[in-house]
């Protein structure tokens, strides 16, 4: 018995190892691109693997100006929305899984509803109301835009995370004694962890790799962002420097993977899947 | 209590903490006398040194005041614009913004320009500016915009080739050049091998060729505007541009010129020569840029040069600025006389014939056509007017005569919308 | 002991009226404060006439509702309405599927392999769009494409020199492969998350009793995913929808034509690339209309599970 679970644990291996390949093909594209020599990357003949491999455009990307100004950028960016968002979005998510009031459902057509706004018909308004405020070119201008568009979702997502958990957990542990407060800490928030890990992965994604709305808002750019600073690869009106923009892009979505291998060991993905008692 | 003071607790922190990092960069405001300037990337990597003369020019011009460039991308300055616009201005807003010469007309229709007319003198040769440049920043007989620089096309070739070929003088008509293109073609029989790669819907080549047989793409009469790509001379070019292209490309007939790019197919080996921006020399591949050297493309008659396409930028003063007198004078720095022989070095054409040296890229801009202007161009650029008339033509299915019909009819109406 | 419970619970109640009103409060002050503004701008121009001269003066010309009936009564309108909503449905389709199988996939591999899976998918999701599309685009050209070498090395017929971006449906389909390669990170990892959260000896218990694999699927894991995949749905519904970068770069500025509009472009060459601001609201609204229609079936089961509860 225990011998054919393996073995079919294996066939699945294997299944995954080939979605694997599939999937990370243009990622892996990308990053051996970076490697290789300019000569290599507009040959007619695509070379899968350079065997001389260059770091010249890593050293090219990383000396290109702004680069660590911006990274410093982003991640002061990305950091505090996700976490504001996390908890402000939670606790809300709680008040829409939990409570029944009165305009519930008002509030859901305004998180869904928000998510469903074309963005390119905000931009200019949004640039007046924050010029107004004083919330062009400072990071907080761009934090604030970002939770504006990252709030509902984050609350829309929780929410379904939320509503997964049956209420007699919590009934149970509350007839038994403990404070609200006490259920909300031991049995709702082990159980909401991997949701709430999906969704600040999502937000921390979203937000890393917004352009728009950073573009538009920071002028300086000692002020701007990662996404901004890679704009510079493919914006002039010469020729792009695909060696360089590879690898530049390759830098920026580092630290996305660390977030996130930071994230999972806590919860899932170290752990087997479902680890509830019923 | 407990747990509402435990949720009040978790935000205030939260929040302080990103107050604290995020507004630390607002602080630092701009001191009161700052000029911003918007220019694009290409100065940023292209000629620095430039920027950092006519900054230090001003500001020894105007102590107190310190120059802020912030570099834009082509793909969206103008929607930053249009906010800065929208906004009315405000701290940090641009005095001094470059503009492509296409973008312009729509924004001096609209009045997002300082008029500066008033300071016409003061720029340095601005009675000798290039005739492209100068229509692209005049409109309603004021000057909004200043040439700033531009940009012509040129033959890139390969040298070995050529000599290979048999071909001993550089040609110096349209007829000799398909001469050529066919000895380049005998020798060279490579699968995909163009012996003038030409994108098939590359208007900015195909133009060139209507203008030289003494046509044009439309004109404004009193008032209106009348498509011209549908006279006899335009035709003759464009017949003539079909001629060129079947006998000497090989490139697709219905991509543009950018996918691929010329200097990527060059490089690959698969062409004896490209048509584009003199810049194309910079990435022909280590292994031929020994063997890379430029010409000017020839007319159909002997002896003169195509019209070349005359791309460039503009530098204007939006009306939001609170700094017009001072945006002009770093203007009037950064487009003096020094300042546009540094930049002919870097390989650019200044903006005043009377700066004119001897570079294939120069002697090119000597015969140029430039789009009309009017407020609805681009509208004519972004429905692909011309580029679907090039594509018509080449494939066959239409006639020259109907395809020219077709778009001057599209492009007049496009044109004189209100 | 009686009395502190009874004080407790009085408490709680006085207390619980307004506990949801300020769990939800700093959601509401962020967005109204940051969106009230561009929403009744949107709302007003729609009704104006407003191009980049009376963006400049800021001040635009009422003209009622004339906005909406040039949009509406262009016929190229409602063609790019049809063809999104089916190109909609496509993207939205495959995704889900795609997405729960790999996200099963996900539950029944190792730990090793399953952190490589979701670190790929990581990577993949990470990858910006404007990158994710260049590659795509040198991995499909005509010329040197590796898709093409690919399908023919592996006999499934001659693809040499074949132009993925010739006509309409093979565009689409492209910018189809390409959208659900991107989105498919996203909602495998939430619909993994999801499914950790299935009680481990529910399903065992029921694989004991000898139910076979997909019952066990249908009847216990399905019921308990149902609110996340209904907010996948739904989420993918809004942003196949609306998706502008991809279509936009991949097919090519040179190559949009009003035959392969998809809304989010005809927006934007409409209203925006015009200067056409009025007119652009006026589509935006639009679009915000169909989409709350199109997903109103996931939402309104949405939020009818909170009430059921």
């Amino acid at each position: 018995m225990k011998r054919q679970k393996r073995l079919r644990r294996l066939g699945w291996d294997a299944v995954a190892i080939l979605v694997f390949v599939v999937m990370v093909f243009p990622v892996f594209w990308m990053i051996s691109t970076a490697f290789k020599p300019n000569d290599q990357i507009v040959s007619v003949n695509p070379t899968w693997f350079s065997l001389h491999p260059t770091i010249a455009h890593f050293t090219a990307a990383i000396h290109k100006p702004f680069f660590w100004d911006d990274v410093k950028n982003s991640l002061i960016i990305v950091l505090t929305t996700v976490a504001i968002s996390i908890v402000v979005a939670f606790l809300a998510a709680i008040a829409l899984a939990r409570y029944r009031f009165s305009g519930r459902v008002l509030f859901i057509v305004l998180v869904i509803g928000i998510q469903m706004l074309p963005q390119a018909g905000l931009i200019i308004p949004l640039y007046v109301v924050l010029a107004r405020y004083h919330q062009v070119n400072v990071l907080s201008g761009v934090v604030i835009t970002y939770l504006t568009f990252v709030l509902p979702f984050c609350v829309w997502t929780l929410r379904g995370f939320l509503l997964g958990i049956p209420k007699d957990l919590e009934e149970a542990a509350m007839v038994d004694g403990s404070t609200r407060l006490g259920v909300f800490l031991k049995i709702l928030l082990p159980l909401m962890a991997p949701g709430l890990v999906a969704t600040s992965v999502f937000a921390f994604i979203t937000t890393w790799n917004e352009y728009i709305f950073a573009r538009v808002l920071l002028n300086d750019q000692a002020r701007q962002t990662l996404t901004v600073w890679l704009s510079y690869f493919y914006g002039t009106s010469r020729h792009t420097d695909w060696g360089a923009l590879m690898a530049a892009s390759t830098l920026t979505a580092i630290p996305v993977v660390i977030f996130f291998l930071l994230v999972q060991r806590k919860v899932v993905f170290g752990l087997t899947a479902g680890a509830v008692r019923g | 209590m407990k747990r509402r003071s435990i949720v009040a607790l978790l935000l205030a922190v939260v929040t302080a903490a990103a107050v604290v990092a995020t507004t630390s960069g607002a602080t630092k405001k701009a001191t009161a006398n700052t000029l911003t300037v918007w220019l694009q990337t290409d100065a940023q990597s292209g000629w620095p040194d430039v920027v950092a003369a006519a900054n230090q020019q001003f500001q020894s011009d105007h102590p107190g005041w310190t120059v802020n460039v912030q570099y834009q991308t082509w793909g969206d300055h103008l929607q930053k614009l249009d906010t800065v616009l929208a906004a009315g201005g405000g701290s940090g807003s641009p005095d001094v913004v470059e503009m492509g010469n296409t973008e312009t007309t729509k924004y001096m229709a609209a009045g997002a320009f300082a008029n500066l007319s008033s300071s016409k003198g003061s720029f340095a040769n601005s009675a000798n500016w290039l005739s492209g440049l100068a229509k692209s920043g005049t409109y309603g007989g004021k000057l909004y915009a200043v040439p700033y620089y531009a940009g012509s096309r040129v033959v890139t070739y390969r040298t070995d080739l050529f000599s290979k070929a048999g071909i001993t003088a550089l040609p110096n008509s349209l007829a000799q050049y398909t001469v050529d293109a066919r000895k380049l073609a005998a020798k060279n029989n490579k699968k995909g091998f163009s012996p003038v790669y030409i994108a098939g819907t590359d208007w900015y080549f195909a133009m060139g060729f209507v203008f030289d047989y003494g046509g044009g793409i439309a004109t404004q009469v009193s008032g209106k505007w009348k498509g011209l790509l549908s006279s006899p001379r335009s035709i003759a070019g464009l017949n003539a541009f079909k001629n060129f292209f079947n006998a000497a490309s090989r490139a697709s007939k219905t991509t543009d010129e950018t996918h691929p790019n010329p200097y990527d197919v060059y490089a690959q080996g698969l062409a004896a020569s490209m048509i584009g921006p003199s810049w194309f020399s910079c990435c022909v591949g280590k292994q031929y840029t020994g063997v890379t050297k430029q010409f000017v493309m020839p007319g159909h008659v002997k002896g003169t040069a195509m019209p070349g396409f005359l791309g460039g930028s503009d530098l204007a003063v939006p009306v939001t600025s609170s700094n017009t007198t001072l945006a002009a004078d770093w203007i009037k720095d950064f487009t003096s006389t020094s300042s546009e022989k540094a930049l002919q070095a870097k390989g650019n054409i200044p903006n005043a014939t009377n700066l004119l040296g001897n570079s294939v890229n120069e002697r090119a801009a000597a015969r140029s056509w430039f789009v009309p202007t009017a407020k609805h161009w681009v509208d004519v650029e972004n429905g692909n007017i011309l580029r679907n008339m090039l594509a018509q033509i080449l494939t066959g299915k239409l006639t020259v005569k109907e395809a020219a019909q077709s778009a001057s009819d599209n492009i007049a109406s496009v044109l004189n919308q209100p | 002991m009686g009395t502190s419970r009874r004080r407790r619970r009085l408490w709680e109640r006085a207390g619980r009226g307004s506990v949801p009103y300020l769990l939800i409060a700093p959601v509401i002050l962020v967005i109204g404060v940051i969106l009230g503004y561009p929403l009744y701008w949107l709302a007003k121009l729609s009704t104006e006439q407003y191009g980049l001269f009376e963006l400049i003066r800021h001040k635009g010309e009422y003209i009622g509702l004339a906005n909406y009936r040039s949009v509406l009564h262009d016929q190229v309108f409602w063609h790019t309405l049809l063809r999104t909503v089916v190109f909609t449905a496509v993207n939205v389709g495959l995704t889900m599927v795609l997405g729960m199988l790999m996200a099963l996939l996900l539950v029944r591999v190792s730990t090793g392999v399953r952190l490589v899976l979701s670190s790929g998918l990581v990577l993949v999701w990470s990858m910006p769009v404007v990158v994710a599309v260049q590659i795509w685009y040198w991995m499909t050209n005509p010329e040197n494409g590796v898709l093409n070498y690919a399908l023919t090395e592996l006999h499934l017929g001659n693809f040499y020199a074949h132009d993925w971006y010739a006509t309409t449906f093979s565009q689409l389909f492209m910018v189809t492969m390409l959208i659900v390669w991107g989105a498919l990170p996203f909602v495998v990892i939430t619909l993994y998350a999801g499914l950790a959260q299935v009680p481990r000896d529910l399903m065992e218990a029921a694989e004991v009793d000898g139910a076979a694999p997909w019952r066990v699927f249908r009847d216990i894991t399905l019921p308990i995913l149902r609110p996340i995949i209904l907010i996948l749905t739904s989420l993918s519904i809004i942003w196949d929808f609306g998706v502008f970068t991809q279509p936009y770069l991949l097919i090519g500025q040179s190559k949009i034509t009003a035959g392969n509009f998809l809304m989010s472009i005809y927006l934007f060459e409409e209203g925006y690339f015009k200067s056409d601001y009025g007119r652009g609201a006026a589509i935006s609204l639009l679009m915000l209309l169909i989409v709350g229609v199109l997903s109103i079936v996931y939402v309104r089961r949405m939020v009818r599970i909170g009430v059921e509860t």
